[in-house]
């Protein structure tokens, strides 16, 4: 699309909303916050967390480490290579270790989805600190905030996690995290500045400036509330790139080791020959469901980007 | 101008026409070529010294197509028999032994292989004052010095009497024996750092019929020297193969698919669920039995091994409280599928053991199957500890467990991971930590590394015991950071109980093989290491190794049973002059 039809295009749909916008004003079910694609994407992950907290409460859980259960079972209604057909007391089949699938899954989910909050959490809120500081306080702060931000971003974060698990006695769910949200905190941060450094300049801002009120306030209290839909774009996109992360790592086998994830389940399954060995629900399950919480991110953070940018949100209604 | 380019690419070509490697000039048929598995990566491919500390570098081929043993114990007959060796005889005292080698055997160099190639080889091993080369402590511990008699005898001339010196440094008795080296090439070489590879020279060479073409890190490509002595000496014909590959498999994903598609013809152990489909897949490929357990018993027992220097694991109460929490037969069940038994000594349960096996459980030494975690807790407890939760605490510490395992393997890995289940319902905050191979035993285990590892180290003993419990004397201890010669008492287990273990060892080491009083003599220094547990025996090793019958027959199997089938070891040879081609 050449950059002329684009700007046309923009245009008409930004005049033909202008009537709709107006009119909408007064209907309270023309909110933003009713999109679509968001409540959808948002059901989604719902419904997998809700299953995951749960199910924990029913299923016994101990099921889920090695040698808890009967090997290689299939699921209720298959059989496995040798004949075995699935029983109840595992419905979604065992592993070649003896590991209740039901169990890890629903130990696992969660696990993958706190991982993702954490270090999308923690790298958010570095980046609304710095990217803050930087955009509004300016000067050799902002020099210095820019300077980091862009080296290490250009660090490929994948092979520096390698390295540093490899290191590590024991990765637990939140070192994991952690670890993660050190490479995650670069994109909120030029986000934020961006965003800081063009509503500086908007007239409440001055009027707050000039009614005294200290940087911190002007901040946090003036702009902040104004950026949400923004923070909250980022935070999923942030979750989701932090979940993209934990996954490689368990599957290349560096994530935590006893605790169950949907990547380390995948990486177990690849390193036992389960692809060859058609135990498809060993490495299929997992990756359903990892289909469907990037399915669910991905249209929570489309809604939200709609609802943050109102031409976008025009052009597709 | 024009002649410094023409220059330039001269050069380049020349340079091109040297890198490229002889392998690309001449394809072999897949048909005359054999595939061999490789479970690890090479860490040094243009490094043909064995002798370097820790370092495998002849598993890729070296040991089981370029260099012969002396002789071959074959598991099979029981018999020793002969290879560039053919008699290695005794004086009454059993303190000197004579070893005459065949005729007509040359190096692929043509410089004839003789007595001073062995006496070389045993007087550098001799004069390595740190002990460190592989095989130096052995030959250290027992050879006082080496004579020539003629250039086909030579006199071994041994410190004390030792029944067992062919078998055990010379006759492949388990994986490997004691190369002998040329003494033309290696003469004036530092052993320590040589690396036995130049191109140009032709090296490395060995006796055997099949000289080194190229390798890399995954692969090593060997082929047949039609000028080989031993065909035309009439000691044996050329072997069939006409070119040899070992190929790292990587998972066992890949080694199956491999399998499958008939692109490996002799692979690495594998899991009993895999090997059932690979078998489902490729009807071709066979393993040692027919049925179930389809595997070979492998004679490295699977063990649990201490630092007997690091805390906890200094107190043979906590070592005896591990034994209780170990659940054998979960090992066997989930780790190893049914493929194996538990063990119930530190000895691999072969018939020949079994005299010494029974004279054990008979003093009442056994190993449970199942665990015992209320005797473990009360051990656990009374050095100390008290429960905080769902873990054991002491002085604010909790009480961890970090066991190497090295992750060359599935098997490995799997069984650990089990362990450490059976750490943590027990109250012990366990994890496993894989090591990469060549980290495991360049470093972790000779250097004392690690707190606790999954090992096989008192591996040794097939027919007799002494093997298997000379490893743990205290002729071996070293502190923490040194290495532990071959690989002996890594555990560094060095107490009272262990002098007096010693002493009877010693004793049994000294007698001729069969001896009535051993039996009873092993019972008795067994106690000591039974009551301080400097490492705990788990369960047998077994071992399922797919072979292919597509391109190529005569695999050795428990029915055509000519020699045991593990492909990695130094009686290969053996194995590769037995093939026929399928087709």
């Amino acid at each position: 699309m050449s950059d002329a039809q684009m700007t046309s295009e923009a245009l008409e749909t930004a005049d033909a909303g202008k009537p709709e916008r107006t009119m909408g004003r007064f209907n309270k079910w023309d909110t933003p916050w009713l999109n679509g694609k968001l409540l959808t994407g948002a059901g989604i992950i719902l419904a997998i967390l809700v299953m995951g907290l749960i199910g924990r409460l029913v299923w016994d859980t101990e099921l889920a480490f090695t040698g808890s259960s009967p090997l290689n079972l299939p699921p209720v209604g298959f059989e496995n290579n040798r004949g075995q057909v699935g029983e109840w007391a595992h419905p979604l089949g065992t592993e070649n270790s003896g590991r209740d699938m039901l169990a890890v899954l629903l130990l696992g989910t969660p696990n993958t989805f706190l991982i993702g909050a954490i270090a999308a959490a923690a790298g958010m809120g570095i980046g609304i600190v710095l990217g803050f500081s930087s955009g509004f306080i300016g000067g050799w702060v902002d020099g210095v905030i820019r300077l980091a931000a862009d080296v290490t971003i250009t660090i490929p974060a994948l092979m520096v996690l390698v390295v540093i698990s490899a290191v590590l006695r024991q990765i637990d769910l939140v070192t994991m995290a952690l670890l993660i949200a050190a490479f995650a905190w670069q994109s909120p941060t030029r986000l934020i500045r961006s965003q800081v450094l063009s509503m500086k300049e908007s007239g409440y801002v001055r009027m707050a400036k000039l009614s005294g009120a200290s940087t911190i306030d002007i901040m946090f209290k003036e702009m902040l509330p104004n950026l949400i839909p923004y923070l909250f774009a980022s935070f999923i996109a942030g979750a989701t790139g932090a979940i993209l992360a934990a996954v490689g790592l368990e599957t290349l086998g560096l994530g935590p080791q006893r605790v169950p994830t949907l990547g380390g389940t995948i990486y177990d399954a690849i390193s036992a020959a389960a692809l060859l060995r058609n135990m498809w629900w060993w490495w299929g399950l997992p990756t359903v469901l990892l289909a469907l919480m990037f399915v669910g991110l991905l249209l929570v953070n489309l809604g939200l980007d709609e609802i943050a940018n109102p031409r976008l949100r025009k052009a597709s209604k | 101008m024009n002649s410094v380019r023409n220059g330039l690419l001269a050069a380049s070509a020349i340079a091109l026409a040297l890198t490229a490697s002889p392998a690309l000039a001449q394809d072999v048929p897949r048909e005359q070529t054999v595939i061999f598995d490789l479970d690890r990566t090479i860490a040094d491919p243009t490094n043909f010294n064995w002798f370097t500390p820790g370092a495998y570098q002849r598993v890729q081929g070296a040991h089981q197509a370029m260099w012969e043993p002396l002789f071959i114990l074959n598991y099979e007959s029981g018999e020793i028999e002969p290879w560039l060796g053919t008699s290695f005889e005794p004086n009454d005292t059993l303190d000197a032994w004579t070893l005459t080698l065949r005729d007509g055997v040359e190096w692929s160099d043509g410089e004839p292989f003789n007595a001073d190639d062995v006496i070389f080889t045993i007087n550098m091993l001799l004069g390595d004052e740190t002990a460190a080369l592989q095989e130096a402590a052995n030959m250290q511990q027992w050879v006082e010095s080496v004579e020539k008699i003629d250039d086909h005898t030579v006199q071994f001339n041994l410190v004390g009497a030792n029944p067992r010196f062919p078998l055990d440094y010379f006759s492949v008795r388990i994986f490997g024996s004691l190369l002998i080296m040329p003494e033309h090439v290696w003469a004036g070489q530092d052993p320590e750092t040589f690396k036995f590879y130049d191109e140009e020279q032709g090296w490395p060479i060995g006796t055997g019929p099949y000289t080194f073409t190229t390798a890399d890190t995954s692969r090593a490509v060997w082929d047949r020297n039609d000028d080989w002595w031993g065909a035309a000496s009439g000691f044996i014909e050329l072997p069939e193969p006409q070119r040899l590959i070992w190929l790292e498999s990587g998972t066992e994903e890949n080694r199956a698919q491999l399998l499958a598609n008939n692109q490996l013809d002799a692979a690495q152990t594998v899991t009993l669920g895999a090997f059932e489909v690979i078998q489902a897949m490729n009807p071709a490929i066979i393993a040692w039995h027919g049925g179930m357990p389809f595997s070979w018993p492998d004679p490295c027992a699977r063990q649990l091994e201490f630092n007997t220097t690091v805390a906890p694991w200094d107190d043979p109460n906590m070592r005896r409280a591990i034994n209780n929490i170990i659940d054998r037969d979960q090992i066997v069940n989930v780790a190893y599928e049914g493929t194996t038994i538990p063990s119930r000594t530190m000895f691999v349960e072969y018939a020949a053991m079994a005299p010494f096996i029974d004279a054990i459980l008979a003093e009442g030494m056994t190993l449970p199957t199942s665990a015992n975690l209320d005797e473990a807790r009360a051990l656990i407890e009374g050095a100390g500890y008290t429960l905080n939760g769902d873990i054991y605490e002491r002085d604010g510490e909790p009480l961890t467990a970090d066991i190497i395992v090295n992750s060359a393997s599935t098997e490995l890995t799997r069984a650990v991971d089990l362990i450490v289940e059976q750490f943590r319902r027990a109250g012990i905050d366990a994890i496993a930590r894989p090591v990469e191979n060549s980290v495991f035993w360049g470093t972790v285990l000779p250097l004392g590394e690690y707190d606790l590892a999954y090992t096989w180290l008192s591996c040794g003993s097939v027919n007799e015991p002494w093997a298997s419990m000379n490893r743990y004397t205290n002729h071996f201890v070293v502190p923490v950071g040194e290495r532990s010669p071959g690989f002996n008492n890594s555990a560094r287990w060095d107490t009272e109980a262990t002098a007096s273990y010693t002493a009877i060892v010693d004793e049994i080491g000294s007698m001729p093989l069969g001896d009535p009083a051993i039996p009873g003599m092993v019972a008795e220094a067994y106690q000591y290491f039974h009551d301080e547990m400097p490492f705990i025996p788990l369960v047998q090793a077994s071992k399922l190794l797919p072979y292919n019958t597509t391109y190529w027959t005569g695999w050795p199997t428990a029915e055509d049973n000519y020699i045991h089938p593990a492909h990695w070891w130094n009686h290969t040879h053996r194995i590769i002059h037995n093939l026929e081609p399928a087709q």
